[in-house]
Formats: structure tokens, sequence, C-alpha cells
């Protein structure tokens, strides 16, 4: 049952409730009119022109700035890429084993002990 | 529209003088927007020169003239916004700085019928101003668009980029909040204005 009994104290409040939804109404009314709009001023248009310049040359100010920063960071790339490569160049890695590397870099002071000689030596 | 569609599109493609008239059109119902979202009449005219910048400088991203106008107001909002929040602080102790002056200057009027009329309008404008202040700022200017500026669902729901359900809640919602303060707000003013007639 949707419409259910209202009790005096409810229906008062419901009455309540809508008179000052209608107070509300005719305040916001009475409000509008109460604030026309304002005239504008007569630098209105002058200020607006010197805040667009301004805001254009910070803007352009802002471009020079970063068109500076990415300059200086390709030539710092550039110079970065080109030191890569030449130290790479110096450092040539091995490609054999590290046993071979070891071998290449020490055979005069392996040589008292080759294998040869060792078993020459066992048998006599 | 007050503008044509040319006229849009001429400022669009750099066009200085018809951006000039674009704002000369629009320029008096944007300020007596703000004033009624700010209420700081003292400050009504900055904002408005940054909303007439930001227009200017998007002016070129606006693909279909026949939104314009939300468009506009849009900017509006959301420089009002930025004020808001950047003067928060400064605001309310500005607010008591003006709502004194406008005690002494209604001190100082002495009965004629003009004065009188004055006198309500401040009477109104002050009442409005505590119901609003009582509500926070999102609450209060979309209830100052609908209820004051007279803006259609249709075209608060292409400012705030939501449906008309949603809308219709949230202004459901702030009406309820403020009809809550109403009591005391309005009660607090009629003491008020009866303090004043007493002086």
């Amino acid at each position: 049952m949707s419409d259910r009994f209202m009790s005096p104290y409810e229906s008062q409040e419901s009455q309540n409730q809508t008179d000052r939804e209608r107070q509300l109404d005719e305040l916001f009314r009475a409000y509008a009119l109460a604030c026309p709009d304002p005239e504008p001023s007569v630098n209105f248009m002058p200020k607006l022109w010197a805040g667009i310049e301004a805001r254009e040359a910070s803007r352009n100010v802002f471009g020079r700035m970063a068109k500076a920063l990415v300059t200086a960071a390709l030539a710092a790339s550039a110079i970065l890429a080109l030191l890569v490569s030449m130290s790479s160049n110096s450092d040539q890695p091995y490609s054999g084993t590290f046993v071979q590397a070891l071998t290449a870099n020490h055979v005069s002071q392996l040589e008292p002990f080759h294998v040869d000689r060792i078993s020459e030596m066992e048998n006599q | 529209m007050l503008v044509e569609f040319e006229l849009i599109q001429s400022a669009q493609r750099g066009d200085a003088a018809a951006f000039n008239r674009i704002v000369s059109a629009y320029r008096r119902r944007i300020l007596g927007t703000i004033s009624r979202l700010i209420g700081r009449p003292e400050d009504v005219e900055d904002v408005a020169q940054e909303v007439f910048i930001r227009l200017y400088y998007s002016l070129e991203q606006l693909r279909t003239p026949e939104v314009f106008e939300p468009w506009l107001y849009r900017l509006t909002v959301n420089a009002s916004y930025d004020y808001l929040r950047k003067s928060r602080r400064r605001q309310e102790s500005r607010m008591s700085d003006l709502s004194e002056q406008q005690v002494m200057m209604a001190d100082a009027a002495a009965g004629s019928r003009a004065q009188i009329e004055d006198h309500e309008r401040r009477r109104v404008r002050d009442t409005v101003a505590d119901l609003l202040a009582s509500v926070s700022e999102e609450d209060r200017i979309l209830l100052t668009l609908k209820e004051v500026e007279g803006l259609s669902l249709k075209e608060l729901e292409q400012i705030y980029h939501v449906n008309e359900n949603a809308l219709k809640v949230r202004l459901f919602r702030a009406r309820q909040r403020v009809l809550k303060n109403m009591k005391g707000v309005t009660g607090n003013t009629a003491q008020s204005a009866q303090t004043d007639e007493v002086k």
C-alpha cells in the first residue's frame, strides 16, 4: 500500500517543505533581478589585448627555451654516441673461451709445464 | 546565439576584428554570470579577461560553432572555479569587509524609495550569498547556472559533459542541501534586516 495515512505532523512537515521550495524559487528569481549584469569598464578591450600579447610573449620565451633545450639534448646525444662508438672500437671483445684467452696471454709462462714434456719426464 | 557562425569562423582564422566583435557581444553576459558565480564585484573583470584570453587561445579547437555558447559557459565556469580555488581564504575575509561596507552604505541611506529598493536588493543578495556559501563550490555553481542564470538541462549537459539524469540527481541533492540550510540563514537575515531598520 503506497498511499498510507499521513499523520497531522507529517502533513504539516510536507507543507513546510513545499513552502520552503517555493520560497527558494522566489529567492533565486529575486536574486537574479537584484544582480544585474555589470557594465564592462572602458579599458576592458585594451586590457584584454594587452593580456593576450603578454601571454603570447611568455609563450614565445618558453618556446625558444624549449627549442634550445631540444637542440642541446640532441647535441649531447650525438657526442655520447660518438664517444661510445670510439671506445668500443679500441676494446675489441675476444671471441674465444676464457681458457683460450688465458692461454693466449700467458703462453710463455705455461711453456715449462707443457703436457708433452711432463709425460716425457715420466717415461724417463 | 548573439553572433553569426561566420563571425566565429573568421575569428578562428585569426581575424582580430571578428574576435573583438564576439567579445563585445558576450562580455556583459559573461561579466554578469561571473559576478553571480564568484560574488566578488571587484574581481569580476579580471576573471572575465581570463575567460576571453582562454577563448582566444582555444578558439581554433572548436570544431562545431553550434556549441559555441555552452563552450564559452564552460570556459567561464572553469575560470570561476580556478579563481575560487586560488582565493578561497582571501575571499572569506573580503566578503565580510564588503558586507560591512554595504551595511555602512545602507546606514547612510535615509529612506527614499530608491534607497529602500537598494536595501531590499542588498538583503536578497546577502540571503542568497549566505545560502550558497553554506554548500560546496560545485553545488553553488551548478545551482547558480540552473536557477539564477536560467540555463536548461540540455545546456548544462553540454557544459558539464554528463547526462541529464546525473544532472537531475546532482541538482536535487544540491537543492536539498540549500533547503536544509535555508531556515537558519533566512531567519538570521530577517533578524539582521530588522536590526538595520532599527538603526
